[in-house]
């Protein structure tokens, strides 16, 4: 590549397949997440041109040095304050005259480009790194790593800027080989249009994050970071999990004109934001949200949702090495209840473990062999009461400000239940005891996800308020496949027979009951379900905030009596074929 | 020139958070300030040194200070240490 960066703007035009996870069509220029195991260019510059590179990378430091004063100041404010002192490590590394000295010097004894240098300490300092005993130490190379990054970023970025002259007003597309949820939370602070990993499955929950933000993603591209450039423009088919580089004029027209028709069909779902849910019929449908991050509720506001069926307090406890303590909970809950004035809230209790991990839960070193099957939700909460004691009482104290409900996630066994609901007794008793108000009612529901309790519901549903199905779980555990795992992603099936007669019969069974069911998982807000769900009698669907209104559109347009019969044949179908047809006509 | 041996007794060792805190008290005063484990001299004031002591809970690192304030700068990093880096553990 030459000096200046210059690439052949017309590139060949090429598409590549993945898993849609998100979708909607974006259309911008190609931004790569670089890892340090990307190649980086390696030139001689002329004795003459030393002075000019050293200030190009002084440039790049103090553009880095800008970007992160303002990711602290914007943390420092928002929900992701936990992350205020890992910045400021960052700011702190940069500043050291490893950053900040050594490469300079490299340009000039060595006569070459800043990146190259850049690349030539990093080496040396991660060697060192590597000679670390301690692993939780050595592993703190990655705070290193990540500062070079983003001066690399920074480079490569002084260098576009100089190669193309109009700003651009088409959005970014994040180029990454693999997504962590914290960087993705990081990313909120960006206007990334789109974003396309190699890694990744469908139900990952880097994906379910990317949802949450309401933009196209698709993962498990494979190659994408190697054969994408910097720069190069692409469009994003979430919908359809294809990535066009380089797209000629033509076919550029085209998704032009199927983005502007999306608009306008979101643009009309906007005014269905105030209608209650109902069926054709006249039967009211409940439909709640699920959110991360107390700042989600005004998305929840504007999508009309009429309660919060899944708040997942775990992203409290993420991106920290310490545990949030029971003020700084009880005030992200409380914002959440208090803000929904009176609608309901249901906070799921912690669900640590599987793939999101914590930094503070001391376990670093010791990955777990099958995480999905270990020491997660309830079995991490029963296992370190006093986290749990903490997380309940923040929960009790939050809900005299509104409506709170507490969700425990993943219940198996009948003693998880017992123990738990003492736990919710003991932390009752102790705030009783301190003269702390709470609602004395607070209603204690169960996360069905696992099959041993869809099976044997009975055991749970008398000593619970409400139910709760987690589908992505639930599918998860009954066909025996790692939804994070791109080699088998594509087996997770949600219309596979079992699944459907285990929903079906929670269904049932919790009407029998007379207790509140709700679907709070990916399935809930897939608009294609949706009847099909109305049809095993789902009242209550929580979903992501983006779906709720292409679903409540699929309410209206629905009657009862007249989509029985299909169901009812659904439920009686084995063949993966007829399936897909009888899901069709449903649809019709 | 001051010297003293300190133990390093948090949970997590001079990880990022915990060199953040010394190198930011290092900076404040005008004295050299230099720590050494294993034969590795580094200058308390860099955060990249620091990390790179690798100093985990349970070792001994040796802490130098020479300066006009030498014996406040001391000081004040030895009481870092022992409050285990205000992490509580």
């Amino acid at each position: 590549m030459s000096p200046d960066g210059a690439r052949d703007p017309s590139g060949v035009c090429f598409t590549m397949h993945g898993i849609g996870v998100s979708g909607g069509i974006a259309i911008g220029h190609a931004h790569l997440f670089a890892g340090m195991h990307a190649e980086v260019d390696h030139y001689e510059i002329p004795a003459a041109e030393v002075f000019r590179e050293q200030r190009r990378y002084d440039k790049a430091v103090k553009e880095v040095r800008d970007e992160l004063n303002e990711l602290a100041d914007s943390v420092r404010h928002s929900a992701a304050a936990e992350l205020a002192p890992f910045v400021n490590v960052h700011r702190m590394l940069l500043d050291d005259a490893a950053f900040t000295d050594a490469p300079r010097e490299i340009i000039r004894e060595q006569r070459c480009n800043a990146e190259w240098a850049l690349r030539q300490e990093l080496d040396e300092l991660l060697a060192q790194f590597s000679d670390i005993d301690d692993t939780y130490l050595r592993e703190r190379e990655a705070d290193v790593r990540q500062v070079a990054e983003r001066v690399l970023g920074a480079l490569a970025g002084t260098r576009a800027r100089i190669a193309m002259k109009p700003v651009r007003e088409d959005a970014s597309i994040l180029v990454a080989r693999d997504l962590s949820p914290a960087d993705v939370i990081l990313f909120r602070q960006h206007p990334f249009a789109a974003f396309v990993t190699d890694l990744g499955g469908a139900t990952s929950h880097t994906a379910i994050i990317a949802r949450s933000m309401n933009i196209p993603a698709i993962v498990a591209l494979h190659h994408s970071r190697t054969l994408v450039h910097e720069d190069e423009l692409i469009i994003v088919d979430g919908t359809q999990g294809v990535v066009i580089v380089n797209p000629d004029r033509h076919v550029l027209a085209e998704y032009r004109l199927r983005q502007n028709q999306a608009r306008l069909e979101k643009d009309k779902l906007k005014r269905l934001r105030s209608a209650p849910a109902a069926t054709l019929d006249g039967t009211p449908v409940q439909l709640y949200a699920n959110i991360e991050l107390p700042s989600d509720v005004e998305t929840v506001r504007a999508s009309g949702a009429t309660g919060i069926g899944l708040l997942r307090s775990e992203f409290l406890f993420m991106n920290r090495r310490d545990l949030p303590d029971e003020d700084e909970q009880y005030e992200a809950y409380r914002e959440v209840v208090q803000s929904m004035k009176g609608m309901p809230v249901t906070i799921r209790t912690l669900d640590i473990g599987a793939d999101k991990t914590m930094e503070g839960d001391g376990s670093h070193g010791e990955q777990p062999v099958n995480p999905a099957l270990g020491l997660r939700a309830i079995r991490y909460c029963l296992a370190e009461p006093e986290v749990f004691n903490t997380q309940l009482r923040a929960i009790l104290r939050a809900s005299r400000h509104g409506k709170a409900l507490i969700l425990i996630p993943m219940l198996t066994t009948w003693n998880e239940l017992t123990q738990a609901l003492a736990a919710v007794q003991r932390a009752k008793e102790q705030l009783r005891d301190e003269g702390v108000k709470f609602d004395e009612y607070v209603p204690v529901g169960g996360m069905i996800e696992v099959p041993a309790a869809a099976i044997a519901l009975p055991m749970f549903i008398r000593r619970l308020d409400f139910l709760s199905v987690g589908t992505n779980d639930l599918i998860q555990y009954t066909l025996a496949i790692d939804r994070a795992d791109d080699r088998v992603a594509h087996l997770y099936d949600p219309l596979h027979p079992a699944v459907l007669a285990l929903l079906a019969g929670v269904i049932r069974t919790a009407q029998q009951n007379e207790k509140p069911v709700a679907v709070c998982g990916e399935m809930a807000g897939d608009v294609e379900l949706t009847r099909m769900l109305l049809g095993f009698g789902l009242r209550h669907f929580s979903m992501h905030p983006a779906h709720l209104l292409a679903v409540k559109q699929r309410v209206l347009g629905t009657s009862l009596p007249d989509i029985a019969p299909t169901v009812a044949r659904i439920l009686k179908t084995d063949e993966p074929d007829k399936m897909q047809a009888l899901i069709e006509k449903l649809n019709a | 020139m001051l010297k003293r041996a300190i133990k390093v007794t948090n949970k997590l060792g001079l990880h990022a958070r915990a060199s953040a805190k010394l190198t930011q008290a290092a900076s404040k005063f005008e004295s050299a300030i230099w720590l050494t484990r294993n034969g590795r001299r580094v200058n308390a004031k860099s955060i990249m040194g620091v990390m790179m002591l690798a100093a985990g809970i349970g070792t001994t690192v040796e802490l130098e200070a020479e300066g006009p304030d030498e014996a406040a700068a001391a000081r004040e990093i030895e009481a870092l240490f022992n409050d285990k880096f205000g992490e509580g553990e």
